[in-house]
Parts: C-alpha cells; structure tokens; sequence
C-alpha cells in the first residue's frame, strides 16, 4: 500500500465557536435545567442518578442502584506514575487499587451574603478584647480581586465605588459551573427572570455587554433601567446587590427570617440555598425564578483535502478484487516464493445492455480513507457513507473533517 | 500574562512521559438485558430493526435521551456447519453473512486459499477445533473505552429450564488470559478464551473490539433453549428456524450476568520548570510597585520577594498553549531556586 503525503494546502485548521444555550427554573427548592422533565427509573428514583437540575458529568450510570443493578465505578492501580484518584494515600502501597464513585454531578448554587464582608470574631481571653477573625463569607473576599480588576469595564463591579461599598452591602451570589458554559459566558446573553405567583415582576439583562444587569422589565416596573448586579463572564458568577422591591407584598425568601418584598438580593431562593418551605415558609412556594445564558464553545476543526488522483488508487486489496479461482503462487520452493504476476482483475464495470458483458476498465470503489502520521502509525479512518466509485481517468478530492 | 523572558526547556532533561492505566467496572446484570423495562421479549430497553439482522441493549428505554447504548447481539453460523441447508431454515444467507462477517472483521483470512477464517476454541488459529455456531455480544465504545481488561471477564448464563433459566448458570470466565499473556493477536486484536467452571472452551473476547464469541456448546444439551406457544426447541433448531431476533431473545432471557473491566490509557507529558535564584524574584503585577516603589522592599538594599501562581507554557512561535495554576502561591527570592512539576494528561 502506497501512503501519500498531504501538501501545504491541503490541510486547514479553523475554529468553530458554538454558542450553547442553558436555561435553570427554580421553585419549591427544584431546579429544573433545560425544562427537562423528571425521569423515574425502574432501580433508583432518578434515571440519571443526580438531582434535578444537576448535569452528570459521565452520564453511564443511567437508572443504577446498590445491590440489584450496581454502579460502574473508576479504579486503577497505585503506580509509580503519580496518577491518583480522589481519596488516594500517599502510605498506600504500590499496587493498591484507588477507586473512585460515579456519577459525578454539577449544578448552580445560589448563596445569600446578608452582609458580605463581615467577619467572625473571637474574644482574647488574657485581655477579653474582641477581635475580627475569618470572613463569614469568603467566597466574597475571594472575589473581591477579580471584581476590582473588572473596574475598568464598569464602575458597578468595584467593590469600593461611587455606587457603594459591596462589603457593606446584601449580596445574592449565584455561582454557575463551567460545565454549563465552557470558556466564558456569551456578553450579551443572560437573562434572570422574577415571578411571583406566577407573574413576571422583573427582568435583568445585560444589554451593554460590559456585564452591567440592568432591570428591563416589564415596562413600568420599580427600578426599570436600574443595575441590580454585574455578570463575571470568565469565572461564571453572577451577584446581585438591587434591594428594591420588586413587589408591595411580602413573602417567606429567606431561611430563619420573617417576611420580605420580593427583590433581587432574593433572586433564586431555592438553589442549593436552604430555602424551602421548611426554613422560610409556606409562602416561598409564591416565588419562582429563572436563569438562562449562552455559553462560549471553541471547537478546533481540521480539515484534510485527500486527493485520489487520475492513474493513482487504482487497485483495491479486497480478495474478490481478483477473478476467483487463481492461483496466487506461481512457483515456490525452498529458494523461491514467485506470485502469479498474470492473475486477471474481476471485471465489474457496468453495461449498459441486459446479458452483455461490458469491456473491461479499470476501477475501484473507495470506501475509506486512512490518516497516518509521519510515523506511519495509522492514527485515523475517515469511512464513506456510500463507496465512491473512482474510474482510471478521474480526479477525486475527500474532505475529511475532524472536530478536536 | 505579561511575560517579558521565557525559560527554554530542554527536551533532554526537562520533559518526560508517563502512562496510566484507569479502569472501570462495568456490571450489566441480567436485570436490565430483560424483563426490567415491559414484558419479555418486547421491553423498551430493546430496539429491534426491519432488516433483523442485531438486537440492540439500551440501559433504559432508548427513547429517552438518558439511555445508553450497552451492546448489540446477533448470531451466525459457517457455511460449512451442519446447521446449514437444514430444513426449514430461516434468514440462512443472512445467519452466514453475519458470521463471516465477524470472523472476516476480527481474524482476516487464511493463507493462501483466501477464505475466511473461522473462529476457533483456542488459541492457535491453526483451522483445528472450529467454533462454527456463535452468538456475538458486541458492547459498546462507551462501556470498553480503549479496550476490555484481559482476565476480567465473567459471563453467567442460565442453563435451566425455560421457565427457570437460572436454577442451574455457567459462568464463563477468561480465566487464562492476563496483561502477559494468554491470549492471541490477530486482524481484530487480542482475544482470550472464555472457559466454563469445567474447563471447556466455550468463547472467546475480543479485547481491543469489544466483542465476545459464545459458542453454542454452552447450551447443546438443553431441550428447550427456547420455548414459544408452538413448543420447545433447542439451540439448534434456534439457529435454523428462529429469526436472528428470535435467536437473540432466547439468549438475553438466559444471560444472568456480564462483568468486565474496561480500561483507559491516560498519557501524561510532564515538564519540569526550573526557576532559578536569581530570576523571577520580581513581578510584573501591577499591585507590585506602589508609587514606583516595589512595595516588599523598604530600602534599596533588601531583597526583592515575588510569589509565583501562574506557570505559562508557550510554543517556539511564544503563543501561549497552556497555564498550569499553583494551589497556593509560592515565594521566591533569590535565596531559593525551585522546579515546578507541571503535569499535563491528555
């Protein structure tokens, strides 16, 4: 088998950007994702084994249980490598098995900062002075860089600005995994939605792009064009910091706490948030939120031009494409193998007449075409929906694609 | 990432290579091959086709975008099996296609003659001791990864009665095959022998393919391997007169329980990145001067401290390719060289 080699043009590398959509609505503690529906299963009380409005990350453990239909699990071997497994002990011995668990899952979590920047104390017991220790909230403090960095974009991600000061300030942090948007979030497409008893009673966007949530609905609302938080594209964190009321009634949004008017800060209770009925209230059941964005996809494409030219790829090395019934060994003995160099190519070109045979012509059906490295270490196989037929006098270019 | 110099590695000394093997364990119980999902032989889990040729094994109801694709089963038989031109015979040319198909797929052919070889209940492929009846159990990609783990396969039929398939099993093992040995390479890969606990050869698995070979010999004495409103018949008279679906019913309502490892090559490429004393004791982070003033330094004499987070590895054109985060960031003066092990699996 020849291999030919692909010249300077005919290999072109492009990148697909995919924008891929993800929407969450949360009620009664549930989230649903991507209004998928609850699906039972015969062995466990979901089919995909994770929460509502989780995502799992293998998806092979569908309607799995102990004991009757277990779970697949990972595992390996303690080896010289340095690979490990979550739980792996740097006191195992060579040639332990690490195992892991499946399903590994994911989902958006809403966390409620009543006052971000606070701090714990402690009381010096030789001098009974109180003393600020550990932040109450430190996914606030871990932030606070990368909110001051995005400054420069708007004024409202500060921390510290002519808007206020974040650390004094109520934050409603909703924090999205980057299963659900790859690179970054799409500028441009988020959207946080407010019902209460099933109305619409707010809308952010962030129309400019630079982040800002803006309330842009319904028209006529309290606080209609206001900012009511800023978007972290990159790091997939979206707070919130608008306490207007949204409504004149009062509803239960927050564990342990009495009744509040439905505002931003309160966006999302229920998401992995210890709001339920339970904590805050039978009237959290009023309350319904929704979050939809487009995550930011680079998909490397690589396009191959193989060309099959006239006069080449000319014989094929399936057995039938020789007449049946030769014979392939000339000659052989202890000195010599000689094949039989006059062994007849079956003749399949087409007539166009009923019981004529038409006159021999040379051609072959491709049906695949292999990708080799330098190496010549066979690395891929492109295979044709339907053989293409490629007589001696043709030219034939395969586009191969191949999506990274 | 300002970078204003970049530290050249060293093929020779500062790169290497590793590979891991990371496996899973796979248990299909016969739970959810039938009867799990509707009534037998017509459960949800089951997908059928109009050409009748395989029978696709889904781990839930294949409408529903949860369902995984597990294996497929089929049947067939060599031309030159007593079974064929027998009597009554149904899809024959289909039922030999499919075998010639598998053993053309997984073992080529013959030397000189150019015929197909036939699989064979050992492991010399010397065209002795024909396996000429096969039910094929084709699993997944998604199941086997790169490939089955040799000696990790167990297969448990039931050889009861019909009505009570598992009042008595056979568990085919590959007992003898393992990483260095026991097995054959061939066109499809590596294959093993499965035996029953009596030590008979009664299949084979196919590693790398994903694919196992069950003879019929597993279930030769049985009368009623199958048995349906019109009477009870045997394996046999399954390969003749049943459909390929019919053949594939009879064998899923006797499969208690299929288990193997599968297993992932993981490679890893690991650069070692040395920083020497007396470079990177500065940083280009803006918080760094403070008034034009490195703040770490209160006289011009001390030294100066810098914390490392971030190591960026870049092409020979410097495009940036990778960024390797430290979990805490590390100081560095020019008291202190350090190398930075940054790991990367693909």
């Amino acid at each position: 088998m020849s291999l030919k080699k692909f010249g300077e043009n005919d290999i072109i590398l492009n990148t697909m950007r995919t924008y891929p959509k993800s929407e969450f609505f949360i009620f009664d503690s549930n989230i649903y994702y991507n209004d998928k529906p609850s699906q039972s299963g015969a062995f466990s009380a979901q089919a995909d084994n994770v929460p509502s409005g989780h995502i799992s990350l293998h998806e092979i453990n569908t309607d799995r249980a102990d004991g009757t239909n277990p779970f697949i699990y990972p595992f390996t071997y303690k080896q010289s490598s340095g690979f490990a497994l979550s739980g792996s002990k740097t006191t195992d011995a060579y040639g332990t098995v690490i195992s892991g668990s499946y399903p590994l899952s994911a989902s958006i979590t809403r966390e409620f900062m009543a006052t971000a920047g606070q701090r714990n104390t402690a009381t010096n017991p030789d001098t009974g002075l109180t003393f600020q220790t550990t932040p109450v909230y430190p996914h606030f403090y871990a932030l606070k860089n990368r909110l001051n960095f995005y400054g420069a974009i708007s004024e409202h991600y500060k921390v510290s600005s002519s808007y206020g000061d974040k650390a004094n300030q109520t934050i409603n942090l909703t924090s999205i995994p980057s299963i659900f948007y790859g690179q970054k979030i799409n500028p441009g497409s988020v959207r946080l939605d407010w019902y209460f008893t099933g109305s619409l009673i707010g809308t952010l966007e962030d129309t400019k792009q630079n982040g800002e949530l803006i309330q842009t609905g319904p028209v006529g609302s309290t606080g209609s064009g206001s900012v009511a938080g800023v978007v972290l594209y990159n790091e997939g964190f979206i707070l919130l910091t608008g306490s207007w009321a949204l409504s004149s009634q009062t509803i239960s949004l927050e564990a342990g706490a009495g009744p509040k008017n439905p505002s931003w800060i309160y966006w999302g209770a229920g998401a992995h948030d210890n709001v339920s009925t339970s904590t805050a209230g039978a009237s959290y059941l009023t309350a319904s939120s929704r979050l939809s964005f487009e995550g930011t996809n680079d998909i490397q494409v690589m396009t191959m031009f193989a060309h099959a030219r006239r006069g080449e790829v000319n014989y094929s090395n399936n057995p039938t494409y020789i007449e049946y019934n030769q014979s392939l060994v000339e000659q052989t003995s202890s000195q010599i193998y000689l094949e039989n160099n006059s062994r007849r190519i079956y003749n399949f070109a087409s007539s166009s007449y009923t019981d004529y045979s038409a006159s021999f012509e040379r051609q072959v059906y491709v049906s695949r075409v292999a990708i080799y490295d330098d190496k010549q270490n066979l690395i891929g196989v492109a295979t044709l929906s339907n053989p293409v037929r490629k007589k001696e006098d043709e030219d034939l270019t395969f586009k191969l694609k191949l999506d990274i | 990432m300002a970078v204003t110099n970049y530290e050249i590695l060293d093929l020779t000394q500062d790169v290497t290579t590793t590979r891991t093997l990371l496996h899973e364990s796979i248990p299909l119980t016969g739970t959810i091959i039938s009867g799990t999902y509707g009534t037998f032989p017509s459960e949800d889990n089951i997908k059928n086709y109009t050409h009748g040729q395989f029978q696709s094994v889904y781990d839930y109801p294949y409408l529903s975008s949860s369902a995984n694709h597990i294996f497929d089963i089929s049947i067939g038989y060599d031309e030159a099996s007593p079974l064929s031109g027998s009597p009554g015979v149904t899809l024959e040319a289909k039922k030999i296609n499919m075998y010639n198909q598998f053993s053309q797929v997984l073992l080529g052919y013959t030397g000189s003659t150019n015929t197909v070889r036939k699989f064979e209940l050992d492991l010399t492929l010397d065209e002795v001791g024909a396996m000429q009846e096969s039910f094929f159990l084709n699993f997944s990609r998604l199941i086997t990864k790169d490939q089955i783990k040799k000696g990790s396969v167990s297969i448990t039929l039931g050889t009861g009665s019909w009505a009570t398939p598992f009042a008595g099993t056979k568990v085919l093992t590959d007992v003898s095959a393992s990483d260095t040995g026991g097995t054959t390479n061939t066109f499809g890969g590596d294959y093993g022998l499965l035996y029953s606990s009596d030590n008979v050869v009664r299949g084979l698995v196919f590693y790398q393919a994903g694919i196992a070979v069950l003879s019929t010999s597993s279930f030769d004495v049985m009368t009623d391997f199958l048995s349906e409103s019109a009477g009870t018949k045997s394996v046999a008279q399954v390969f003749v007169s049943s459909s390929i679906t019919g053949a594939c019913d009879a064998l899923r309502h006797r499969v208690q329980n299929i288990s193997f490892n599968n297993t992932t090559e993981i490679n890893s490429t690991i650069y070692f990145c040395r920083v020497p004393h007396n470079k990177y004791n500065h940083s280009s982070n803006p918080t760094y001067l403070s008034a034009s003033t490195i703040r770490v330094k209160n006289v011009a004499t001390d030294t100066p401290v810098a914390y490392i987070t971030t190591i960026g590895l870049y092409s020979s054109q410097n495009e940036l390719l990778a960024v390797a985060k430290l979990s805490e960031p590390l100081r560095k003066d020019p008291t202190n060289e350090i190398t930075l092990r940054v790991r990367l699996d693909y």
